[in-house]
């Protein structure tokens, strides 16, 4: 042992002990029976139902870029959800505990509330990093990884087994997270930690140790799949794919991965000296021998920063596909827009320390800081502006899938304009972690979680082949909505009011109504999440009517729209030849939306492998052994890890070929299971002479050579 | 598809892995790391002197580790190296250049150097 171990340790189990599972609170013991019997009821029904061949074969080994963005959106799913449920057990708390006096529940072993200081501090720390990136980035890589190859005409990601190990190491981090609800203890130190708090000598628990390894995890599955969006930009371009004509989601998916790529180091570094803190005995973070606490604050921030512009891209992204499309226009500014993407992406490096100000750097540093905070403002402005010029004189749809775009802009607004005044220091030395700052985040991860459900309500049936329910999904928006007005304008005023973050016990009487507000948002929302299950359940139930062709929504734009819906598992029977940016609406334009290939040639696919999901369990055990010191588990996990990656390269993937014939007989299959006259098409003429290629002539795997457009044509 | 039509042994950065020049990459930067930890544990030199030495090794390690680890150059065959390697550059000027500035402006407020005291650095 290299640091002295407060406790037991024993070199079979570590630190790990029954006395660790927490079977005494009232609130996790149940939980805990509930999760455990729901688990066994999930593996009876799938074994009397003899699908776990089926689940084996078709997902957990699954290299297939649709599949595994479903999967990572089922992840984030639920794991909004289990934030969810932090976030109602905070507001219910601050709601029980106003005021003076002795409230609490004895029951629970609290003063104040029902809550123990010690318990509501783990809570807020595993919502914050819960819904930051186990929710919100696993939501976005999820799209992403569903619509990127699609919009560039690709059979797959450049890398399809690096794509299902980002996903499984991701599900490992998730797993790492909920048993350190049954397990031990997690972190209080709020999601981003303190130095030194989370010291051995602070925080002696291993709770602190979960929080390390769950973010190493996510870091780890982040940065791979943030190498795999680039290089699948950059090589499996379709022919005709120029970089003009990339859609704006795919160029938002390259400025956010840009970001990802090269800030995540910084924080798996950060971690990895908290790591040597704790693991080792050194003293980077404290405050004697030479460590510095603010070293861990600012490298943390030099990821935090870019993180957040990491997850807001794609939302803009998603908005800049849903406008057009229910404008019935094309994007307004298409190459600002772009700029403006890249603009983002560049200054969201040199602002990290508006995260700070209050350290006490002076008056130069803080200047240049607040400047360049707030020249994010002008390519966010312009982004803005865009959207708005795409609607204005627009022939525009409310469809259920727009209005969650336009709400996100609402909240788009709120946020931005809080931000810029949280990036004046004057103001931010007042309001610097009061609930002001976390009322600004919020409105600003709101607008991402619209634009998730925009683009989920959008894609939907481009993935499954059927639309879900417009009324339900109205109805889900404006509980939902009333739900964050009814939560985050209070907070607001708290925040003005001195309302500081992360108070298990809110002292003063005078803040009561305003907390009661918010219990009845957090019910409200509630309600939505109910909408939410039910617009699923009633989307399902009547799947049959709400079929789908290609071009789901009659004015789609871009070039996913039109492969068949569901996307079959090859993507494009054969690769499209694209013409335009908008290449779905520049072929009904032009009267090409029926054409099938004429010929067939065979293709190339990847295998499915179980590699991917092995080694994502055994990042898992990594993590856990680190987190309970079981040196022996920790050292057999990693050495079984690094022999299955030589296993897997000197085997490599051969992949397989489908031939011509299959691949007519599978296309037409696939058409015919589609439903094509759903709705009148607008079809316009316009387009006169010259040849237009709407498939690429020679094969059917465009290679690895980006190909140039080919005789194809621009258009204005 | 990660599988290319070409072999894949033909790519230019197997082509440049070389057991010689991984075992090189780990060696120097090892060593380096190992002088730095030895001049610190045994404060050999002046606090000064040994932050810019110390600072030195890093530096020396990193480039090591580019060029024989990931094999990034300025030569034409990888043109995408090149890209990554001009993008490193502001980013490293970006995140090192501004966190020393501020540092050396918070050290300037927080930590004024009374005569006689230990020093933080
Ligand atoms: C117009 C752009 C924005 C500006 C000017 C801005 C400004 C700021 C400032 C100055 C703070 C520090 C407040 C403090 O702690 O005193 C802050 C905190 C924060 N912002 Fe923003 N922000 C912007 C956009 C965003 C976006 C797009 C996101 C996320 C999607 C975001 C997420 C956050 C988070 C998570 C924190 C607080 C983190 C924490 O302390 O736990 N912000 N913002
Ligand atoms: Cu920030």
């Amino acid at each position: 042992m290299l640091v002295n171990l407060p406790g037991p340790w024993s070199p079979l189990l570590g630190r790990l002990a029954l006395s660790e599972i927490p079977y005494t609170n009232p609130i996790l013991a149940p939980l805990f029976v509930i999760i455990v019997l729901a688990g066994i009821a999930l593996v009876v029904g799938i074994t009397y139902y003899g699908k776990w061949g089926y689940l084996w074969k078709e997902w957990f080994t699954t290299v297939d870029h649709k599949k595994l963005g479903i999967m990572y959106i089922i992840l984030g799913l639920i794991m909004l959800f289990r934030g969810f449920i932090d976030g109602l057990m905070m507001r219910t708390q601050q709601m029980l505990a106003v005021g003076s006096g002795h409230n609490g529940m004895p029951l629970m072993g609290a003063i104040h509330g029902y809550l123990a200081p010690f318990h509501f501090g783990q809570i807020y720390s595993a919502h914050g990093l819960i819904m930051i990136l186990l929710a919100a980035t696993p939501l976005l890589v999820g799209i992403m990884n569903i619509i990127v190859p699609l919009q560039i005409g690709a059979r797959d990601m450049a890398y399809p087994y690096l794509n299902a190990l980002g996903l499984w190491i991701t599900a490992a981090a998730v797993f790492l997270i909920m048993i350190s609800l049954f397990v031990g203890d997690f972190s209080h130190n709020g999601w981003f930690g303190y130095a030194p708090i989370f010291e051995l000598a602070y925080s002696p628990g291993v709770g602190v140790d979960y929080w390390i390894w769950t973010l190493e995890l996510v870091a780890l599955g982040t940065t791979l799949g943030s190498i795999n969006f680039l290089a699948t930009v950059v090589k499996m371009r379709a022919p005709g794919v120029t970089w003009t004509r990339l859609p704006v989601f795919t160029w938002t998916a390259v400025s956010a991965n840009i970001i990802a790529l090269t800030s995540f180091p910084c924080l798996q570094v950060a971690l990895a000296l908290v790591g040597a803190d704790r693991y080792l005995g050194t003293h980077f973070f404290t405050a004697g021998f030479g460590g510095n606490l603010m070293l861990y604050t600012n490298l943390f921030w030099l990821w935090g920063h870019p993180e957040v512009y990491f997850v807001i891209l794609p939302a803009f992204g998603m908005i800049s596909e849903v406008i057009p499309t229910f404008s019935e226009k094309p994007i307004f500014g298409y190459i600002t827009m772009v700029l403006a993407s890249f603009a983002i992406a560049g200054v969201s490096w040199i602002v990290w320390l508006h995260h700070f100000f209050t350290m006490g750097m002076g008056p130069y540093v803080s200047t240049e800081f607040s400047v360049a905070t707030m020249l994010v403002g002008i390519p966010t402005g312009v982004k803005v502006f865009n959207w708005t010029f795409t609607m204005y004189r627009g022939r525009l749809t409310f469809s259920s899938a727009m209005i969650w775009s336009i709400g996100a802009l609402f909240l788009l607004l709120i946020g931005g304009l809080t931000g810029m005044m949280l990036s004046i220091p004057a103001i931010n030395y007042m309001v610097h972690n009061s609930v002001f700052v976390v009322a600004h985040f919020h409105m600003m991860l709101l607008c991402i979680v619209y634009a998730v459900f925009s683009a989920i309500i959008f894609w939907f049936p481009k993935v499954f082949g059927f639309k879900l329910n417009e009324a339900w999904g109205k109805i889900m928006f404006w509980l939902f909505s009333a739900g964050t007005f009814l939560v985050f304008f209070p907070m607001f005023m708290l925040g003005f009011m001195g309302e500081t973050r992360r108070l298990d016990w809110p002292f003063n009487l005078q803040w009561a109504p305003w907390f009661d507000i918010q219990e009845v948002g957090i019910a409200v929302y509630v309600l939505s999440v109910l909408a939410f299950l039910w617009l699923i359940y009633v989307s399902i139930r009547d799947r049959a009517e709400n079929r789908v062709g290609a071009d789901a929504w009659g004015t789609s734009r871009s070039l996913e729209w039109i492969t068949d819906s569901p996307v079959p598992f090859y993507n494009f029977a054969m690769v499209p030849h694209v013409n335009h940016r908008d290449e779905a609406a520049w072929r009904r334009e032009h009267g090409f939306s029926d054409k099938r290939p004429e010929k067939f040639a065979a293709i190339h696919m990847p295998n499915n492998t179980p590699v991917a999901i092995v080694i994502g369990a055994l990042t898992f055990v990594i993590g856990f052994g680190l987190t309970w010191r079981i040196w022996w588990l920790t050292v057999a996990a990693l050495v079984l890890t690094v022999l299955v990656m030589i296993y897997r390269s000197g085997k490599g993937d051969p992949g397989y070929i489908i031939t011509a014939e299959e691949m007519e007989k599978m296309d037409r299959e696939s058409r015919q299971k589609m439903d094509d006259g759903h709705a009148p098409l607008p079809k316009g003429g316009g387009y006169t002479g010259g040849t237009v290629t709407a498939y690429s002539a020679e094969v059917g795997d465009p290679g690895s050579q980006s190909t140039p457009p080919g005789n194809s044509r621009p258009l204005s | 598809m990660s599988h290319g039509h070409s072999n894949p042994l033909q790519h230019p950065e197997v082509q440049m892995a070389s057991r010689s020049s991984y075992l090189a990459g780990f060696v120097i930067a090892s060593l380096l790391m190992l002088a730095a930890t030895i001049l610190v544990s045994g404060q050999v030199l002046p606090p000064f002197a040994l932050l810019l030495t110390i600072m030195g090794c890093a530096g020396l390690a990193a480039i090591a580790q580019i060029y024989f680890l990931l094999h990034i150059d300025i030569s034409e065959h990888n043109i995408w190296n090149t890209v990554a390697l001009v993008m490193f550059i502001p980013l490293f000027v970006i995140t090192i250049g501004l966190t020393w500035w501020m540092f050396s402006q918070l050290y300037l407020r927080t930590m004024p150097m009374i005569p006689g005291m230990p020093g933080m650095h």
